[in-house]
């Protein structure tokens, strides 16, 4: 069991619950800045590269364009009636206590200037309805708060209207990237991965190198060829999963599930250099544009490959924009097999081949772990899985249980749709905020606490590279190990025995000492 | 911004990681753990030559486990562990230790 | 004099009332949703989207799972609205529906229902620290309005009875085109000029809300974005 250092000297503080509402405290996250983009960056995706002379009048004009291009974006801004249900439903607010934190109110740093250039009452009546004219200390205040915000939707649940500040950041910060003023995390990562392939600019050669290298781990661990194929044509499956999980941990441990159940199943599968990176940075800047090409480059690997389905990796954006837009940014998909969900998510496979009881696990092996399950904010409420409602809160429950005897859920009012955002996405991932990262993470952490004094939980498992890491560097602030936090599949690879695997004594319990052959 | 070694100065960008990665040398190198708060022993130049040398072969630092397996290699499993390597680098072995090695920053969801 | 100022002013915020939303909301079912947005877990069928919009509509079911206390004033309110309005109906028609009979004994409670859920959610936006931060002026005087509307309606059953009969000539008048007699109550003329102001502002308000609602893409559309292709008309064109 963890021991949690709790009143650690100037460490973060757990909640009294993960819901307790903070005094106001303006202007705490005021000075939170990140680092602004490059110009190069910028020019990369087709913004300006600095801050263009006119920027008032382009940015007024891309909020018009807005509200005609998308209906969320019109709807939204006109809607709220201020009526303050949001208020208390943001993490970074509830971290933070600072009101623009709030929902409403960071929908407001937008909604003033829109009503003062774009209705009767702001126009000539700017001061009743609080609108504001767009100066470059509200530029500014954009730039600052809509980086606050993880477009993690929580706030889209409880709002009487279905008012999604997820839709206003994205449009904020691609009001921002038209009139010069792009973030460079986000910017220079989505430049790479149209260059490279992947956000982490990982090129072929050092790619099939590092699979190389894992490939001998599996051989090493099972005595068997469990393989990780790159650009493998006629292949039946291509993976897409985040280039974090070829690089950090636990994410790669969470790869080397991946390949354990492909080659269980039998199936031949394979990765692709092209399109090595299952997340989508174009959603965080709401640009459709380089959403969409970004998309395009996992169709074109399809075809190059000859492919007959596309399989995500645990990545909680990436299966947002895989689940729910892909089909619109790069189908149709009918080269691809119909027999299957295009795309299908690695957890539905897996669950696939546990309901058809085809995967051999050793549950014991994951005894020395209580675990619980961190729902991830895109996949909780941007995505489905499994074919039906909710599933994405079914599946990777009950893969965890077929593979760990001690699972226990948290509170559920921070779980399944209400879960909490680990606090680090949308494009926050960067070590500029972690001041925010590590507040917006006290929630999360209060509601994990609970379990861990109730049920003793020692780790938390998540189905997105962004979390992952977040978690990885917040946790041991919190008082945890940073391993607490573990990829859902690599609980799977631990558990998972393989046909025709050697098991020596020191990891199989039950072993009487001899290596023994399973057969299935 | 920009690290100062002997006279010399060497631009580096908002978080420290050198822009002009030719110009990467030993003194500057402890230049920059210095301002890091590591203290440079054997062991850290081990993870740094060898980061070096996979960066001069693939263009991009290793994997976490890649470079553990292969400091495990030359240096033991006392040296070649996930938490050895945080307590020689505090900020990550990936991100600190790259940043003293001249090496760019890893980006991405890591 | 006052009968046909009054004329005027209510034909006039009709109109605009009745072309201002109209116009919104063609501005709305105009602006494509580009993408999939609904807010998951979301129904799957068609049928499942008209059962969560029933249920936001009808029984306010996000802002239940919110905030029990917003939710409690905000329901009374509406509610209470509701079958006022519905009970002003017999103003303009010649001959009482069967259903209007029915609620009508009811008029006299709901408008103590709106008028206590308009308090509520009026002491809550002064006393509650949040949501005072985000409150602009006209949050306040919107509320206030609907209080003043109330007050002055009840104002005229317990406080200056008018001549109702008179108002529903005036009224079902004006459905001719013809400008009857109004009563010069001054709670009457008060009651009716703030009814149409805000009929007026309407269309130009938060109240947009009302229509709002069934454009929202986060409630209204249907998570089957991988059996079936969406795509906006200007998206399409990058393709070509």
């Amino acid at each position: 069991m963890a021991k949690l250092d709790m009143n650690a000297e100037g460490g973060p503080k757990f909640m009294a619950d993960p819901f307790t509402i903070p005094d106001i405290k303006c202007g705490a996250m005021e000075d939170l800045d990140s680092y602004m983009a490059h110009p190069k960056h910028n020019t990369d995706l087709g913004f300006p590269g600095e801050l263009i002379d006119n920027w008032q009048e382009v940015a007024i004009a891309k909020i018009g364009e807005l509200a005609e291009k998308n209906r969320a974006f019109q709807v939204y801004l006109d809607s709220c009636v201020k009526c303050g249900a949001c208020t208390d439903k943001c993490h970074y607010f509830l971290g933070t206590g600072d009101p623009k934190n709030m929902p409403v109110a960071r929908q407001d740093l937008l909604r003033s200037v829109y009503r003062r250039y774009y209705t009767f009452a702001g126009k000539y009546f700017p001061k009743l309805v609080g609108a504001r004219d767009l100066t470059r200390e509200v530029l500014d205040e954009w730039y600052n708060y809509y980086h606050q915000c993880s477009q993690c939707r929580r706030c889209s649940v409880f709002c009487p209207y279905g008012i999604d500040t997820a839709e206003i950041s994205m449009a904020a910060r691609d009001i921002m990237n038209a009139v010069g003023k792009g973030q460079k995390y986000c910017n220079e990562i989505i430049a790479k991965a149209q260059d490279v392939g992947n956000n982490l600019g990982l090129n072929p050669k050092a790619l099939r190198a590092t699979l190389e290298d894992l490939e001998e781990d599996l051989e090493e661990e099972t005595g068997l060829s469990v393989r990780i194929p790159l650009d493998e044509k006629g292949a039946d499956i291509l993976l897409i999963t985040p280039s974090a999980d070829f690089f950090a941990d636990p994410h790669i441990d969470g790869l080397l599930g991946y390949a354990k159940v492909f080659h269980e199943a039998g199936v031949s599968w394979t990765v692709s250099s092209y399109a090595s990176e299952a997340a989508n940075f174009g959603m965080f800047i709401g640009s459709y544009e380089n959403m969409r090409t970004l998309s395009l480059r996992i169709r074109q690997a399809a075809i190059d490959l000859g492919v007959k389905r596309i399989v995500f990796g645990e990545c909680g954006h990436a299966w947002r924009v895989a689940y729910s837009f892909l089909n619109t940014l790069a189908g149709p998909f009918d080269f691809l097999d119909q027999d299957y969900p295009i795309p299908q998510h690695i957890m539905e496979f897996t669950h696939d081949m546990i309901q058809k009881g085809e995967l051999n696990f050793d549950k014991s092996r994951n005894d020395h772990i209580r675990l619980t399950y961190h729902d991830s904010c895109n996949v909780a409420r941007g995505a489905g899985m499994g074919g039906y409602e909710g599933g994405q809160f079914d599946l990777p429950r009950e893969v965890l249980k077929a593979c760990c005897n001690n699972y226990f859920d948290m509170d559920r009012d921070t779980t399944h749709e209400s879960t909490f955002c680990c606090g680090g996405g949308g494009g926050l991932l960067t070590d500029e905020l972690m001041d925010l990262r590590v507040k917006g993470a006290s929630p999360r952490m209060t509601a994990l606490k609970d379990v861990t004094d109730e049920h003793g939980v020692t780790h938390m498992a998540a189905i997105c590279a962004i979390c992952k890491t977040q978690f990885s560097k917040v946790m041991p602030k919190y008082g945890y190990e940073m391993d607490s936090i573990m990829s859902v599949h690599q609980l799977v690879a631990s558990a998972l025995i393989l046909t025709g695997q050697e098991i020596e004594e020191d990891t199989a319990p039950e072993g009487n000492g001899v290596a023994t052959e399973v057969s299935s | 911004m920009a690290y100062d070694v002997n006279g010399a100065t060497i631009e580096h960008d908002e978080e420290g990681y050198i822009t002009n990665l030719s110009e990467w040398s030993k003194e500057l190198a402890d230049v920059i753990a210095t301002a890091e708060a590591v203290d440079m022993g054997e062991e850290h130049w081990a993870v740094v030559n060898f980061l070096r040398d996979y960066y001069e072969e693939y263009q991009i630092a290793p994997a976490v486990r890649v470079l553990i397996k292969s400091i495990k290699k030359s240096m033991g499993p006392e040296v070649g562990n996930n938490k050895y390597m945080y307590e020689l680098f505090p900020y990550g072995p990936a991100k600190q230790a790259c940043k003293i090695a001249g090496l760019p920053k890893p980006t991405g969801c890591v | 004099m006052t009968a046909t100022l009054f004329a005027i002013l209510y034909y006039v915020a009709t109109l605009l009332l009745v072309v201002g939303v109209a116009m919104k909301m063609r501005r709305y079912a105009k602006a494509p949703a580009p993408l999939k947005i609904p807010t998951m877990p979301a129904p799957r069928t068609m049928k499942g989207v008209y059962f969560r919009m029933f249920r936001e509509v009808v029984v306010f079911e996000s802002l239940f799972k919110s905030n029990k206390w917003i939710w409690l004033f905000g329901y009374l309110f509406h509610f209470g609205m509701l079958v006022v309005v519905l009970r002003h109906f017999r103003y303009v028609t010649y001959d009482i529906w069967w259903w209007l009979e029915l609620i009508q004994p009811f008029g006299i409670y709901a408008s103590y229902l709106m008028v206590i859920g308009l308090m509520g959610l009026l002491v809550r936006r002064i006393v509650v620290e949040r949501i005072r931060y985000i409150s602009s002026p006209s949050d306040y005087l919107m509320l206030i309005l609907l209080i003043a509307i109330a007050a002055t309606g009840m104002g005229m059953t317990f406080v200056q009875p008018v001549d109702i009969v008179a108002v529903k000539g005036f009224f079902l008048g004006l459905l001719r085109l013809q400008i009857n007699p109004l009563p010069s109550s001054p709670m009457l003329l008060i009651h009716l000029a703030l009814v149409a102001l805000l009929m007026i502002i309407f269309p130009i308000s938060k109240l947009m809300h009302g229509p709002g609602i069934f454009f929202s893409p986060t409630r209204n559309q249907i998570d089957n974005s991988r059996e079936k292709r969406h795509i906006a008309p200007w998206a399409k064109k990058l393709e070509e």
